[in-house]
C-alpha cells in the first residue's frame, strides 16, 4: 500500500527498505562506527507541503536504527543536515532525481563532515535509492485547508 | 579583512558541497600535509612521505571515486570541470607537485569517465580499483623522447611523430615503445593510458590510439624517478614497452574517437593547470602579504612603501584575472548546452591553451616579484616562496610547453594555416 511522503507511516516503510538493501548493509559497514551518522532532511515547503518539515533518520553499520518526522530539530543532535524544497526531495523519493548529484550540484544543502559524505558516498546512495523502492504517494499542489498539517505528517 | 577566498569563485558556479569539498582539503593539507612540506621536497624518489598522503587524499578522502559513476563504485560528480579546479587549486596552495599526483591519476582515463563518452566496460572493470579501499593510481603516459610537444600539437601533427606503436595480434594489442616524463610513473602508476599509434609515421586521425597498460604486466617496465627542480611529490620515470601483451578491449574507444575525446583530456589539463597556478598564487600572496605586514623598513611596514604596494597591487591583479578566466572556461566546458560546444571540441582545446600560457606567466611573475621583495628571505626553503618558484616553472613546460600552447592560442583566434 502507498504511504505518503512525508509521514510517520512513510518513514517506517523507508527504514524497513534500508533494512532491506543488500546494497544499504554492503557498504555501510563503516558509516555511523567512530561518528555520528545520523542525518536531519529539512523538507521545505512547495510542490503540495504548505510547512517546513523534518525527517531524522539515524543509522549504523549498515543499518537503520531510527526514521521519524519531528516536529522540532533542536529535539535531536545531527551529524548531518540536509536541507532542500520538498518539491526537489519528491523527486529523489520518486526515483527520478540522484540525491548525490542534487547534493553536489547544490539542489540540496548540506551541513556535516563532507569528507564522509565522499568517503561513504556509495553508503548514501545505497541508502537514497532505497527511497524509490516502495509505493508513495504526495501532498496535492493545493492541498484542501482543512486537516493539511496532519496531513503532512507534522 | 581581505583573504584568499575573496578572489573571484563564482557562487552561482561552483557548488556549495565543491566549495565545502574544497575548505576540506585545505585543512587536511594544513593539518596533514604542510608540516611535512619540505620533507616531501626531499623524497622525490622514495615516496614514503607522500604514498600515504596520496592514499588519503585519493582514497580516503574520496577523490579517485569522486570522478568515477556510480555503477563502477563511484560518487558520479557533475560538473567534473569545477570540481578539477577546486581539487588542483586547494592541492596545489599546499604542493603543486601533490595537487599534479593526484589529479593526474584520473587524467587519462577522462575520454572513457565521463559522460557522454564513457566507456562502462572498462569502467566497471578498473572503477572497482580506483573506488577500493587500497590506493591505486593512473598515469597519463603521452611525451616521448623526441618530442612532447609534437605528439600534443593534434591539430597539425594527428600522432603522426609517435614512436610508441600497438599492433594488434588476434584479440590483443601487441605495445612496443618508450615514453617519458608522466606523472605518477615509477612504482606510484598502477595502470597507465599509453597515446600509441596503430600505424607507425601515418597522420590519420584513425591511427592515434590510447591503451590501458596496468603496471605488472609482462614487458612493462620503468626507469628512476628524475631529480626534478620541484614539484618532487609527482613522480615522473622512463617507461618502457617491450611486446606489452593487452586485450584488445583494453583500446579506450577506437579509430577517431581515441582522438576525439583525448582532446576533452587536454583542455582539461589547460585548465586545471590554471588552477594550479592560482592555488600556487593564494599561497604566493598568503605569505607575502604576511611578511610585508610584518617586516619593518624605514619605521613602517613593508607593505606601506609605494614601491611594494605596487608588486603587491600587481599579485592581487594576476590572481584575479587568471580566476576569472579559469571559472569562466570551466562553465564552459562544464555546459555545453549553454556554450554551444562540446568538449572535445577542437577549437575549445585551442583556446584553453591561451589561459594555461596566461596562468603560468601569472604564476611565474607573481612568485619572482614576491621573491623581490622578500630578498633572500624568499629564496631561502624557510618561506616556501622558493617551492612554489621551483614547482611552478613546469607547468608551463608540460602539455607541449610554452610555444604550442602560444601556437594554438594564435590558431584559434587568427585562423593560422600553416602554424
Amino acid at each position: 500500500m502507498a504511504v505518503l511522503y512525508p509521514s510517520p507511516e512513510w518513514c517506517e516503510e523507508w527504514k524497513k527498505a534500508i533494512n532491506h538493501s543488500p546494497a544499504v548493509a554492503e557498504t555501510g559497514k563503516n558509516w555511523g562506527v567512530d561518528f555520528n551518522g545520523s542525518w536531519l532532511f529539512e523538507l521545505q515547503p512547495g510542490g503540495g507541503l504548505e510547512k517546513t518539515c523534518f525527517i531524522y533518520l539515524d543509522a549504523k553499520n549498515g543499518k537503520c536504527t531510527e526514521a521519524r518526522t519531528i516536529h522540532d530539530p533542536s529535539e535531536v543532535n545531527p551529524g548531518f543536515y540536509a536541507v532542500g524544497s520538498y518539491a526537489d526531495y519528491k523527486e529523489v523519493v520518486k526515483g527520478k532525481k540522484d540525491f548525490i548529484e542534487g547534493v553536489m550540484q547544490g539542489v540540496f544543502k548540506i551541513k556535516g563532515d563532507i569528507s564522509k559524505i565522499m568517503r561513504h558516498a556509495k553508503f548514501i546512495r545505497a541508502v537514497a535509492n532505497s527511497i524509490s523502492t516502495f509505493e508513495a504517494t504526495y501532498l496535492p499542489l493545493s492541498p484542501p485547508l482543512a486537516g493539511a498539517e496532519e496531513r503532512q505528517g507534522n | 579583512m581581505p583573504s584568499i577566498d575573496d578572489f573571484i569563485r563564482p557562487k552561482e558556479w561552483v557548488s556549495d558541497f565543491v566549495s565545502d569539498l574544497g575548505r576540506v582539503l585545505r585543512k587536511w593539507g594544513e593539518e596533514k600535509y604542510v608540516p611535512l612540506r619540505q620533507k616531501v621536497d626531499e623524497d622525490w624518489e622514495e615516496h614514503k612521505t607522500v604514498e600515504p598522503l596520496l592514499k588519503e587524499v585519493l582514497v580516503d578522502l574520496g577523490i579517485n571515486p569522486a570522478f568515477f559513476p556510480a555503477e563502477a563504485g563511484g560518487t558520479d560528480m557533475p560538473e567534473p570541470m569545477t570540481l578539477i579546479n577546486v581539487v588542483c587549486e586547494e592541492l596545489a596552495r599546499i604542493d603543486a607537485g601533490f595537487a599534479t599526483a593526484c589529479i593526474c591519476s584520473i587524467w587519462g582515463l577522462v575520454p572513457i569517465l565521463f559522460k557522454p563518452h564513457r566507456n562502462m566496460e572498462l569502467l566497471m572493470e578498473f572503477g572497482p580499483k580506483f573506488c577500493g579501499d587500497q590506493l591505486y593510481v593512473g598515469c597519463h603516459a603521452m611525451t616521448e623522447p623526441s618530442s612532447g610537444a609534437d605528439i600534443e600539437n593534434i591539430g597539425r601533427m594527428y600522432g603522426k611523430t609517435i614512436q610508441t606503436t600497438a599492433t594488434l595480434d588476434g584479440e590483443e594489442w601487441i605495445i612496443n615503445g618508450h615514453k617519458t616524463w608522466p606523472s605518477n610513473s615509477g612504482k606510484v602508476g598502477n595502470l597507465y593510458v599509453v597515446a600509441c599509434t596503430t600505424k607507425k609515421g601515418s597522420a590519420d586521425p584513425h591511427d592515434f590510439a590510447l591503451i590501458l597498460v596496468p603496471a605488472d604486466v609482462p614487458g612493462f617496465s620503468t626507469g628512476k624517478p628524475y631529480k626534478k627542480a620541484g614539484m618532487s611529490a609527482d613522480m615522473n620515470t622512463d617507461i618502457w614497452f617491450d611486446h606489452v601483451r593487452v586485450p584488445k578491449r583494453y583500446r579506450l574507444h577506437g579509430p577517431g574517437d581515441d582522438l576525439k575525446y583525448w582532446r576533452r583530456a587536454i583542455t582539461m589539463g589547460n585548465i586545471g593547470s590554471a588552477a594550479m597556478c592560482v592555488g600556487i598564487m593564494k599561497n604566493v600572496y598568503e605569505i607575502i602579504k604576511k611578511w610585508t605586514s610584518e617586516r619593518v623598513i624605514a619605521g613602517k611596514p613593508l607593505k606601506e612603501h609605494s614601491i611594494c604596494a605596487d608588486m603587491l597591487s600587481e599579485i592581487a591583479i594576476l590572481i584575479e584575472s587568471t580566476s576569472a578566466w579559469m571559472w569562466t572556461y570551466a562553465r564552459e566546458l562544464d555546459h555545453p548546452e549553454i556554450y554551444g560546444w562540446e568538449p572535445w571540441d577542437e577549437r575549445f582545446l585551442l583556446k584553453s591553451r591561451g589561459l594555461a600560457l596566461y596562468a603560468n606567466n601569472a604564476v611565474e611573475r607573481a612568485c619572482s616579484r614576491a621573491m623581490d621583495f622578500m630578498g633572500s628571505y624568499g629564496y631561502a626553503r624557510e618561506f616556501d616562496i622558493e617551492k612554489h618558484w621551483r614547482d611552478q616553472k613546469v607547468i608551463g613546460l608540460w602539455m607541449g610547453g610554452k610555444g604550442l600552447k602560444t601556437l594554438e592560442n594564435a590558431r584559434y583566434w587568427y585562423d593560422l594555416e600553416t602554424l
